[in-house]
């Protein structure tokens, strides 16, 4: 089994695209493609940003000052139009007139003069993520509203004490009992799971389409196959062979993560990677590693097995892509908000391991339970094992 | 000696199989979703002997070769090699057995030593052992030069001779070649039927299958011709003449092919 594990092993590192998809991408691609993203984000925040709206308002002899501030303030353009009902509100905005009608009713002075609630309409598009509209609005929108409740106190000469109990009667105040690597955890400990469970996958299924239907196509199974080796064995060096790229990916990947995360974190003055490092311990990360382990091993005989299968490279590579789904859902379970390890969840493959390294990294790991999870990940993936090594004895997969 | 005792060989057709047989000429050996590849092969092959396996495509010279290299196993019949079974041992079969295919079966990214001594190794081959054979196999090839070249880098003669010592290296009774000359170069054609002429002196059971008939004419003590699974003849390349009354030796194999006649000569 070594023998064929050590050859696997050797011929994979003396291929290009292995060498690429396992050291290269992580180390340099990856960085470069992150990179990139945060300067398109930036870019288009600041565009969001520095854009200046075009608005249309309704009755603005009704609230002079309000006009007067949206009127000369930068963000701001007034377009003049003549709008009646809602639809010609809703068209200009649709048609790209105006990013935003600000609908102020013709009764907003008689209202505010009777001291009674009076109500405005924004109509804008806020299906974009990054939409400052109502942002942008509210900066001259709440000085004014400050101005109508400074101007009501005086009126009715009421003392700061009141005036706030008015305005707020109740105020919330947040004591956060989460301590510094609870916090850390909860906001680092989602995105890192995904990252090294889909890795540990991504980085295995180049070698496993290698390994199985590769191999088929050039001949050399078959001649692997005449050999006195047991068929046991030569699944046991191609899973060893393909759970090792997988678990080498992630680490290479993480640890590359984590250097360019420190490295821009210096620079930019973000202490983020360095909190994680002084926060999560050791032993931790050693049990992170340790989770990872089984589930390389599901992911290893799962490819192999559906690789073996294929009669080419290609088909292979048509299976991969339904297969990858199987695995990124049960990590994106594992993301959804309200999902917590308990011990239901404990028994779920895959999404155990996403929970428990986000516990891990918390710092609030149940240790029964976390032993609980590494067994039932042992017991699937043996499964995986079996169900692979029982799919290479057969003649109508080998020999489709 | 290699005996064929009357194999057979089933498969189960598959959907996507089945759909195809459909749109094609009905196969004689299909039979719902099963197909009888093999309906009762039998030849047999002494130490020394060269065995020519002929037939049409299809005709299941690949399925036989599979079944006594004990890649695939047969429904009915059975295989021995000095008396053994190929079906019940394979392990030790696969000892006594070297394969050679079409297709070298070599890895392209390592070196022509590195995949003869892995093979070599596989069959439980010691160190000392794969130098000694080694050395006089790489000598009797003349591939010294190049065996610390990754495969991918050879020309197609000599990736076949590193092949040929990838096969032979644990000295096997018998060598089997599926269609080895196909697709190949009139020097690396050379190569192989050099090969086999060297390992009949050494008395080496050789059987290969092939589509050249003056490979055949060259080489070969014994023919055996296969037809839609069946054996339509098995005997001696004088008999394989004197029994069609053809003197030509494709005149011969075409006689055995449409004809109804079944002639094994043991």
């Amino acid at each position: 089994m070594w023998l064929v594990y050590l050859k696997e092993l050797t011929e994979l590192l003396r291929d290009k695209k292995t060498l690429f998809f396992i050291i290269a991408l992580p180390l340099l691609i990856f960085p470069v493609i992150f990179g990139a993203m945060g300067l398109v984000v930036a870019n288009v925040a600041l565009e969001e940003q520095q854009k200046v709206l075009k608005y249309a308002i309704t009755n603005n002899n009704q609230v002079p000052e309000f006009s007067e501030a949206l009127f000369y303030h930068r963000d701001f353009e007034l377009v003049e139009l003549a709008l009646s009902g809602d639809e010609s509100k809703r068209d200009a905005v649709m048609s790209g007139m105006v990013d935003v009608v600000i609908d102020i009713p013709n009764v907003h002075s008689e209202h505010i003069d009777n001291y009674t609630q009076v109500q405005w309409r924004l109509f804008y598009n806020d299906a974009s993520q990054l939409n400052l509209v109502k942002q942008k609005i509210e900066k001259v929108f709440e000085p004014y509203v400050s101005e109508i409740q400074g101007e009501l106190r005086a009126a009715q000469q009421l003392d700061d004490a009141l005036f706030n109990f008015l305005t707020a009667p109740i105020k919330l105040v947040v004591e956060n009992t989460a301590d510094e690597r609870e916090d850390i955890g909860e906001k680092v400990g989602g995105l890192l799971p995904y990252l090294l469970i889909v890795l540990c996958m991504t980085g295995a299924m180049y070698p496993a389409i290698d390994l199985g239907a590769g191999e088929k196509e050039r001949g050399t199974l078959e001649t692997l196959l005449l050999t006195p080796i047991s068929r046991f064995a030569i699944v046991l060096g191609k899973f060893f062979t393909i759970m090792t790229t997988g678990v080498v990916t992630a680490l290479i990947t993480v640890a590359s993560l984590l250097l360019w995360g420190y490295l821009i974190g210096e620079v930019a003055g973000v202490n983020v990677v360095s909190k994680v490092f002084t926060t999560v311990g050791v032993s931790d990360l050693l049990l992170i590693l340790l989770m990872l382990v089984p589930v390389s091993a599901i992911f290893a005989a799962i490819l192999l097995a559906i690789s073996i299968y294929a009669r080419s490279f290609k088909e292979a590579q048509n299976y991969m892509g339904p297969i990858s789904i199987v695995g990124f859902l049960p990590v994106m379970v594992a993301m959804l908000p309200g999902i917590k390890l308990n011990w239901t969840w404990a028994l779920v493959p895959i999404s155990n391991v996403a929970l428990a390294i986000k516990e891990i990294v918390k710092g609030t790991v149940n240790y029964d339970m976390l032993a609980v999870i590494l067994l039932s990940t042992i017991v699937f993936a043996v499964i995986s094992i079996v169900f692979c090594t029982r799919w290479f004895n057969k003649e109508s997969v080998l020999f489709r | 000696m290699i005996e064929v005792k009357d194999i057979c060989k089933t498969f189960q057709l598959s959907k996507e199989a089945l759909k195809n047989s459909k749109k094609n000429v009905l196969d004689v050996r299909q039979d719902g979703r099963e197909f009888h590849a093999l309906r009762g092969v039998s030849f047999s092959c002494a130490q020394g002997e060269v065995l020519g396996l002929l037939g049409p495509n299809g005709a299941g010279k690949t399925t036989i070769l599979r079944i006594l290299a004990s890649a695939l196993k047969p429904t009915s019949g059975d295989i021995t090699i000095a008396g053994e079974s190929v079906i019940t041992k394979p392990e030790i079969s696969k000892q006594k057995i070297g394969f050679l295919s079409g297709k070298t079966g070599l890895y392209n990214r390592l070196t022509a030593r590195e995949n003869i001594e892995y093979f070599a190794r596989l069959h439980g081959m010691s160190k000392q052992r794969i130098r000694d054979v080694g050395e006089q196999l790489y000598a009797q090839l003349g591939i010294e030069p190049y065996l610390e070249r990754r495969v991918e880098t050879l020309s197609t003669g000599m990736t076949q001779k590193v092949s040929i010592a990838r096969a032979v290296i644990h000295q096997p009774e018998v060598i089997i070649f599926d269609e080895p000359t196909t697709g190949l170069d009139i020097m690396a054609t050379e190569v192989i039927l050099e090969f086999i002429d060297a390992q009949k002196e050494q008395g080496v059971s050789v059987i290969f299958s092939t589509h050249h008939l003056d490979e055949v004419g060259m080489l070969a003590d014994k023919v055996t011709v296969i037809n839609d699974g069946t054996t339509r003849f098995s005997g001696t390349l004088s008999q394989f003449t004197s029994q069609s009354n053809e003197s030509d030796l494709r005149k011969a194999f075409k006689h055995f092919l449409s004809s109804d006649e079944v002639a094994v000569c043991g």
